[in-house]
């Protein structure tokens, strides 16, 4: 997946480099900003208090 | 990860066959563990960082809100010509049968503050209404159905112990007649939390030589269950009725004034959960520069 992904990036290794970072930094930003939040319901420690159900 | 590994080529022998489909299969599902892995870390990161971040961010809107909230109250209360610094405790003192709160609760807003001198001078929380996963991010929230600060019955609050500023991370640190405080747009009310179970055999001879607990004593029937803390069921839902532990919700003539205060136990886990309990032992009337004496106990 990775190498895939390498390949197809355009330019010389530092540019590759660069673009890499950047799409990780966004993959971490999807994952902070809608993926983790939309999960977080359903972690144990985020039930805190009590109810008669 | 050593599957891309190829094992070193003797000099002058020709370049290693093409990876098969197998080795790319391997090679890919390799990656995606790694990757899975990366994500739970940074689950955990966001956990126990950034849910801070962006906690301490709704909680410093929420109190800038209730400040400017009482801030106009007094305005409109007391139009003061003149500012008269009271700084002895005692003129400040009230009786909590005569104070009726004077404030209206929206449901995610700030009305209250509590703050834990065990805990530490800085420790301080606005309260929000309601115990819904937005509210409770904003910081500790009070359960609507409870009563309201000051009352007779039970102002219950749940608070998180993990992520989201933790409030209520130290709960199972605090020991009996520590201070509880609650600042509401005119009072200030002293909690103190009751005894522990091991506690209340002896409390008659133990309780003179601690000056803190010098208003707390173990509670009268119907209180047999109310202690200073407790580990429970998520589904105890009478810890937090008028009467703890006793599934009614009207509040009898002669009910205690109590807090109590909820979160998850163990951590981490939803397993269980951590009450504290306490009782009202002093109010004061909230004046321009004074602070209850008992924010000292740091």
């Amino acid at each position: 997946m990775y190498v895939w992904i390498w390949r197809h990036l355009p330019g010389p290794s530092a540019v590759k480099a660069v673009q890499c970072l950047v799409l990780f930094l966004a993959v971490v930003a999807l994952l902070f900003f809608v993926v983790f939040p939309w999960a977080e319901p359903w972690m144990p420690f985020n039930s805190v208090s009590v109810d008669a159900g | 990860m050593t599957v891309d590994q190829l094992p070193p080529a003797p000099a002058g022998s020709p370049p290693p066959a093409r990876p098969g489909a197998g080795r790319t299969l391997i090679r890919g599902l390799g990656q995606l563990l790694i990757t899975a892995g990366v994500v739970v870390l940074l689950f955990v990161v966001y956990e126990i960082w950034v849910t801070d971040l962006f906690g301490a961010q709704k909680q410093a809107a929420a109190t800038e809100e209730v400040d400017e909230a009482w801030a106009a109250a007094a305005q409109t209360q007391a139009p003061q010509t003149d500012t008269v610094v009271v700084t002895d405790p005692a003129q400040l003192v009230t009786d909590p049968r005569e104070r009726t709160p004077t404030y209206q609760t929206l449901t995610g807003q700030g009305f209250a503050k509590i703050s834990i001198p065990a805990f530490g001078a800085d420790y301080q929380f606005t309260i929000v209404e309601g115990t819904s996963d937005d509210d409770l991010y904003v910081g500790p929230g009070h359960y609507p159905e409870s009563q309201m600060p000051g009352e007779q019955g039970n102002f219950a609050v749940a608070g998180h112990r993990v992520s989201k500023g933790s409030p209520f991370n130290d709960l199972g640190l605090l020991n009996s007649c520590d201070s509880v405080i609650i600042e509401t747009q005119d009072d200030w009310f002293v909690y103190r939390v009751l005894p522990m179970p091991e506690e209340i055999p002896t409390w008659s001879s133990t309780a003179p030589t601690r000056p803190l607990c010098a208003d707390v004593s173990v509670l009268p029937s119907p209180y047999e269950q109310t202690v200073g803390r407790e580990i429970t069921l998520p589904s105890d839902y009478a810890q937090i009725l008028p009467v703890p532990g006793i599934s009614d919700a009207t509040v009898p003539a002669d009910a205690q004034r109590l807090i109590t205060l909820t979160t998850c136990h163990p951590q981490f886990s939803a397993a269980e959960r951590m009450i504290v309990h306490g009782v009202l032992t002093k109010s004061y009337a909230k004046a321009p520069g004074f602070l209850p004496p008992e924010m000292g106990e740091a």
